[in-house]
């Protein structure tokens, strides 16, 4: 087999961080190839330089034996090469036809746009490559499994031969993800395209490539066949070390109602209703676990249990007490914990220093204050001290700024402050976004403690794995409302998807 | 351990900007045909020749340190009170016709009267933009500036109204408080009286309370994220709007300190814009309170001093203004200086760093 791409001895350095450190790779014609890493790693990156977004500072790129010297998307597409962002550019008021044909419009009379025949090249463009999907429908109107189908077409109608995907599970479903796969196969195997795909999903890696790239800190560690590796392997690869997923032990049955939600409606940034008649309870000693694609109502939900968000209909009882138009800090005083899904607005004080960040929501309490109000800084730095050790935080000490923090270490300040007030209910949103593998298994080890120690705990997570190897119970949120409530146990990742996309499962018992 | 690193730069870029705003200044004397080190040597003598101006020079950095705090404090809980203006006039002008009332009275009972006026005043005059922004998120630099416009005509009307001083000749003013309720001079015949005292502690107070306490702790917290600060529990919405509050109650004290201590009456004299200076000086002094406290007391010399100047070179004082603009084009420069000299730094060590690996990388092959 010919190489397709080449890179080689490729370095990006942007000013202060070597993104992409003495990087060489071919990628052959036909295959799909995975390339892993951890967030920072130097993926993105990578591929922004195949399609010429950024210029390397050193090395050569070659394409189909072709030493590649414009770096501009505009030549990268003329070289065949397409690339799907993980966020997609498409406009929601155009059709599917209209944003496929988008840059090269079909015209006629010299200058109007001519509809017909973009619908009918998109048509041909859909028979071609079994890519199902109306043209004719409106972008908005379609859901985001086939958005990124259009997005795919794109790329194929300015004539790629290879195809980039970034992140592109991130916000499927586990069917639409099988769909897409499935796409790739036929593509790859019909049309002898070569696809690169960006991930950090391991099982997904097992699942559609031929070989894999795994990168760390800039580096390029090792590529290797897909079939000669398992997930163990790639996971050692990209954190450096060892990495064991323990078994989590659960012990205990759950208690008495700790978090109780009835018919509650809570409204978004727009004024839109997000949260529309959810309704469930939480109880001591358990973990519900809320399974839901992003934007179904499961942020403002959260934000509303802590009081972060004004409640517009129903009841929230936290142990017993109503906490329906209460302030964040009446509803912690109540016994709620707060992991916020996002961290460096909602739950820390960047420029703060990391002892101010372990101090909140304590800082009012007698051992930290003299006569009750000259703070004591020498206990307050003992005190951050034992947290930054006992979780094991890592960085300059607990005097710089958190923000100067890794993403990580940011989330073991959280918490570290959060899970340290011994909270009878813990509210934890995203608590493993954007943090390494080995971090992981110390945020999930943390919360089952507590949730042995007795605490109720209610858990969102855009992680599908995680949400079921935490979760005693899972709900399915689907535009705000509760389609389905399961014991962890009981259920397959493939069912949970069902009722993620908006299946309802029928009252219980 | 330090809890408060000492920014070395910070104070390196105040010097030069100095420098670089005298030797503009000398560049502009010398042009205009004055001898800059004349000027100069009248511009410290206009400051430091004798008592008087002394006593003058540290009254002026006074009234610039209290408002810088003012803006200051406003800073620490994210809100920036541009109204101390019109709270220091209505201070200035309550504390005054206070003292015409009480009269009658033992001093005191008047003098701290008219203190506790004043600030009930400026704080109420500081709460209106306060509750604007926090209930209903109205910006409130543009109520503060528009509050101030009100504050001025407002006092003019009082002053040429119905607090008008019996004295035909004084067209604007209050009545002239007995000279019992003036605060005793510290130097006689200069504008420095005990008010400098209350203003010292003021002064300390403010620097204790927003680094050593734990409300300075939750001010500070709620200024850098309010969310933040919401979701850990604060009352953020109260925390700005006690502040504001603050703030508005010192800028209103800085009146009746000038009407007790220096003027002695009402007029629009009280004023000309000092809050604004003092808001500069917290501003250049990047809203921290010690550096407040030193870029006070330099302005204060260049002001006082450009006086001397005029009169004893000839060089007309609005120099003064130069330098000051000069100064503060400097420092608003700094961090954008500071920022590009890192990033420089950077990029040349990340260069090296990819060479030497390179030319490692030759050596193996």
């Amino acid at each position: 087999m010919e190489d397709e791409i080449r890179f080689s001895h490729i370095s990006m350095e942007f000013p202060g961080v070597l993104a992409n450190d003495d990087i060489s790779l071919s990628i052959r014609r036909g295959e799909v190839f995975a390339l892993v890493g951890e967030n920072g790693a130097g993926k993105s990156t990578l591929m922004n330089i195949l399609y010429g977004i950024n210029e390397p500072t050193a090395g050569e790129l070659f394409v189909r034996g072709q030493k590649v010297t414009a770096f501009n998307p505009r030549a990268a597409i003329d070289r065949g090469i397409g690339m799907v962002h993980q966020h997609f550019m498409l406009v929601p008021s155009f059709t599917v036809a209209q944003n496929i044909v988008l840059g090269q419009e079909p015209r006629k009379a010299g200058a109007l746009f001519d509809n017909r025949k973009a619908e009918q090249l998109t048509r041909q463009l859909v028979a071609e490559y079994g890519l199902e999907v109306d043209p004719t429908a409106e972008v908005r109107d379609i859901s985001v499994g086939l958005q990124q189908r259009v997005e795919i077409l794109k790329t194929l109608y300015r004539g790629a031969e290879i195809l980039i995907l970034d992140e592109p599970t991130a916000v499927l479903t586990p069917q639409e993800t099988d769909e897409l796969f499935e796409v790739i196969r036929s593509i790859v195997r019909e049309k002898n395209m070569t696809v690169i795909i960006i991930t950090h999903k391991l099982y997904e890696v097992m699942a559609i490539s031929d070989r894999v790239g795994v990168m760390r800190a800039g580096k390029l560690i090792g590529v290797k066949n897909t079939a000669e590796v398992d997930e163990h392997i790639l996971a050692s690869m990209m954190v450096g070390r060892p990495v064991l997923f323990d078994h989590l032990d659960k012990i205990g049955e759950p208690g008495a109602v700790a978090i109780e939600v009835k018919d509650l409606f809570v409204a978004d940034n727009r004024g839109l209703p997000a949260v529309r008649g959810a309704s469930f309870a939480v109880r001591k000693g358990e973990v519900l676990g809320i399974a839901a694609i992003e934007g179904n109502g499961q942020s403002e939900l959260l934000e509303a249990i802590t009081g972060l968000r004004k409640i517009e209909r129903g009841t929230v009882t936290v142990c017993g007490q109503n906490a329906v138009g209460k302030t964040p800090g009446e509803i912690r005083a109540m016994g709620v914990s707060h992991v916020p899904e996002d961290r460096l607005s909602t739950g820390v004080d960047k420029v703060a220093s990391v002892a101010d960040n372990l101090l909140t929501g304590r800082q009012r309490e007698k051992r930290f204050n003299r006569f009750g109000f000259h703070q004591r800084r020498s206990t307050i730095d003992r005190y951050a001290q034992e947290l930054y050790e006992k979780f094991d935080i890592r960085g300059a000490g607990i005097h710089i700024p958190v923000g100067s923090m890794s993403g990580g270490n940011m989330q073991k300040v959280v918490v570290a402050r959060e899970f340290t007030f011994d909270s009878p209910a813990l509210v934890i949103s995203q608590p493993t976004r954007g943090v390494d593998i080995g971090a992981m298994e110390f945020f999930h080890t943390r919360i089952i403690e507590r949730r042995n120690a007795g605490a109720a705990i209610l858990l969102s997570s855009a992680d599908l794995d995680e949400v079921f190897r935490l979760s005693d119970r899972i709900i399915t949120l689907y535009e705000g409302r509760v389609t389905g409530e399961f014991r962890a146990d009981a259920i397959t990742k493939e069912e949970i998807g069902f009722y993620m996309t908006g299946a309802r499962k029928e009252a219980e018992q | 351990m330090k809890k408060q690193r000492f920014d070395y730069g910070y104070i390196l870029t105040l010097l030069i900007s100095l420098v670089v705003a005298l030797l503009i200044g000398a560049g502009i004397l010398a042009l205009t045909g004055h001898n800059p080190l004349v000027a100069y040597r009248a511009l410290l003598g206009g400051a430091f020749s004798n008592a008087r101006h002394i006593g003058d020079m540290l009254e002026y950095a006074m009234v610039l340190c209290l408002c810088g705090l003012a803006c200051d404090i406003g800073s620490r809980v994210g809100i920036f009170n541009v109204g101390g203006e019109g709270q220091l006039l209505l201070g200035a002008i309550f504390a005054a016709q206070i003292g015409v009332w009480l009269k009658a009275l033992s001093p005191w009972l008047a003098i701290p009267a008219a203190a506790l006026g004043a600030m009930i005043v400026g704080g109420f005059y500081a709460w209106i933009p306060g509750v604007l922004k926090v209930k209903l998120k109205v910006n409130e630099v543009i109520t503060t500036i528009m509050l101030n416009t009100v504050a001025v005509f407002l006092c003019q009307f009082l002053a040429k109204g119905p607090w008008k001083n019996t004295n035909k000749n004084i067209v604007a003013g209050t009545g002239n408080l007995p000279g019992s309720f003036w605060l005793k001079k510290l130097v006689p015949g200069s504008n420095l009286s005990t008010a400098i005292i209350a203003a010292a502690v003021i002064t300390f107070l403010v620097w204790y309370i927003l680094q050593k306490t734990s409300k300075g702790y939750e001010m500070r917290l709620t200024g850098d994220n309010p969310r933040f600060a919401k979701y850990a529990g604060m009352k953020t919405e109260r925390i700005v709007l006690i502040t504001m509050v603050i703030s508005g109650m010192m800028c209103g004290l800085v009146g009746m300190f000038r009407v007790y201590g220096a003027e002695h009456i009402y007029k629009s004299t009280v004023s000309n814009e000092y809050y604004f200076e003092g808001l500069m000086v917290a501003m250049i002094a990047q809203y921290a309170p010690l550096p407040t406290i030193v870029i006070s007391l330099i302005f204060a010399i260049l002001k006082i001093g450009a006086m001397g100047m005029e009169t004893a070179a000839g060089v007309p004082k609005q120099l003064y203004l130069i330098i000051q603009t000069i100064v503060i084009f400097c420092m608003a420069a700094e961090t954008g200086i500071r920022a590009a000299i890192a990033r420089n730094r950077e990029r040349r060590a990340a260069k090296q760093d990819v060479k030497a690996r390179k030319e490692g990388g030759n050596e193996h092959a």
